[in-house]
């Protein structure tokens, strides 16, 4: 029999783990901007900076075949932007990918 | 609140189908968001332990009859067409086959629509109940008047019979029918030119929400992720070209967010404005709770850089 006491007890040890495991706290705006014509623009805010968000925009400029770029703003953090109205695809690349829970992403626009 | 829980798989099935924008459809749309998902966990565990809320209790036993007569059905489908099989092989080997496969497609069809099915045995069993109390009063008084020395006890179907002619009691508006309906006229959205969209009837429909233009305006603006402004005729005009369709769908989310009771679904609801955030008090149910802030968020450029670097400069 093992006593209770002795063994070491770590009170972060489930803190830990879920910051490792899982994604990212806070939501995830998809929004859809108007270009000229008919083209838009696709922008993603309030992924993780803990994210290589070039690395994310290179894999989804291949996936969807449009292209993008990532913008750093003073407030809103590093944002992506994609061309076109991407905001089906990348919902579902962002969860497959296991980047982001399908609860914490928000589609905005029409 | 009861009512609302139990009339509204069938009110959703109703309203569905129809195309006109209305407040109610909004409400369903999300409200079958969040059922699909809540509908099987409640299924599962099925047996409601004894309750003393009305409602839940209530709750609990339809899912038992519904998954009773789900059940039975099922079992008849499936002895029907076995019988079929017995009687045919003799003569036609082929024709079993095709039999069988109609059988894995009946099976198919059944998981497919087991949702739809409950809902509809919901329906029926409403509607019966309806019927049965407004045919024969008397012979349940009779009943009761039985009841009175005897210890026997009460049957399933007495008892829920009971629980409807108390709710019945309570709320006089179940018995009329449904809960009447918040029927909103749809956006008239009308392009002007090539750039710019003419939403017509907007402070109608602010009216109608008991929503400021304001506060409407800036949900618009910011989901859609441009510019506009109200104009002398009091019609909206928004940068972009967008379609009346895409406009309801913003309109059903404001809805969603900002008229609907979060916790009843009532559409009677005042938006207060309390130490900068925005509260949504319903006066059907009382409940009080903050709703979100409108943000635009991040805007990315999209006009011609240079005009941006002269105006700055």
């Amino acid at each position: 029999m093992s006593i209770q006491n002795l063994n070491t007890f770590d009170p972060f040890a489930d803190a830990i783990k879920s910051s490792e495991d899982d994604v990212q706290d806070g939501l995830v705006h998809v929004r859809i901007q108007q270009r000229n014509g008919r083209k838009t623009l696709t922008t993603i805010q309030g992924l993780s900076s803990e994210y290589d968000l070039k690395k994310i925009v290179r894999a989804c400029k291949k996936e969807f075949a449009c292209n993008g770029t990532v913008v750093e703003h003073p407030e809103y953090g590093e944002v992506l932007q994609l061309q076109g109205d991407q905001r089906e695809n990348i919902c579902q690349w962002l969860t497959k990918s296991g980047l982001v829970k399908p609860e914490q992403l928000k589609v905005h626009g029409f | 609140m009861d009512d609302d829980m139990i009339f509204d798989p069938s009110l959703k099935k109703k309203k569905k189908k129809k195309t006109g924008f209305d407040m109610e459809a909004a409400m369903a749309g999300e409200l079958s968001e969040t059922t699909s998902a809540d509908v099987p966990a409640e299924t599962g565990d099925v047996d409601v332990p004894e309750d003393d809320s009305l409602d839940l209790d209530n709750f609990g036993k339809k899912k038992k009859k519904k998954k009773k007569t789900f059940f039975n059905l099922d079992e008849l489908d499936n002895a029907l067409p076995e019988a079929k099989d017995e009687k045919l092989p003799a003569e036609e080997p082929e024709h079993q086959d095709e039999e069988l496969i109609d059988d894995l497609d009946l099976d198919i069809d059944y998981t497919r629509t087991k949702k739809k099915k409950k809902k509809r045995n919901l329906d029926e069993i409403v509607g019966e109940e309806d019927v049965k109390a407004g045919e024969d009063p008397e012979r349940e008084e009779d009943q009761n008047g039985e009841w009175h020395g005897s210890d026997r006890d009460y049957t399933y179907d007495e008892l829920l019979e009971r629980v409807f002619d108390i709710m019945r009691e309570k709320n006089p508006s179940m018995v009329s029918g449904k809960k009447q309906k918040f029927i909103m006229r749809p956006p008239q959205v009308v392009r002007i030119g090539t750039k710019k969209t003419s939403f017509a009837n907007f402070t109608e429909i602010c009216k109608t929400l008991h929503r400021q233009p304001k506060h409407l305006l800036d949900f618009l603006l910011a989901e859609l992720g441009t510019s506009g402004s109200v104009d002398g005729n009091s019609q909206l005009i928004i940068k972009g070209r967008f379609q009346q369709k895409q406009i309801e769908n913003v309109l059903r989310r404001y809805i969603k967010e900002y008229v609907t009771c979060h916790t009843c679904r009532s559409p009677d609801t005042i938006l207060q404005k309390d130490t900068r955030l925005f509260f949504l008090q319903c006066e059907t149910c009382g409940s009080r709770c903050s709703v979100a802030s409108i943000k635009s968020g991040f805007q990315a450029v999209t006009g011609k850089r240079a005009a941006i670097r002269a105006k700055t400069a």
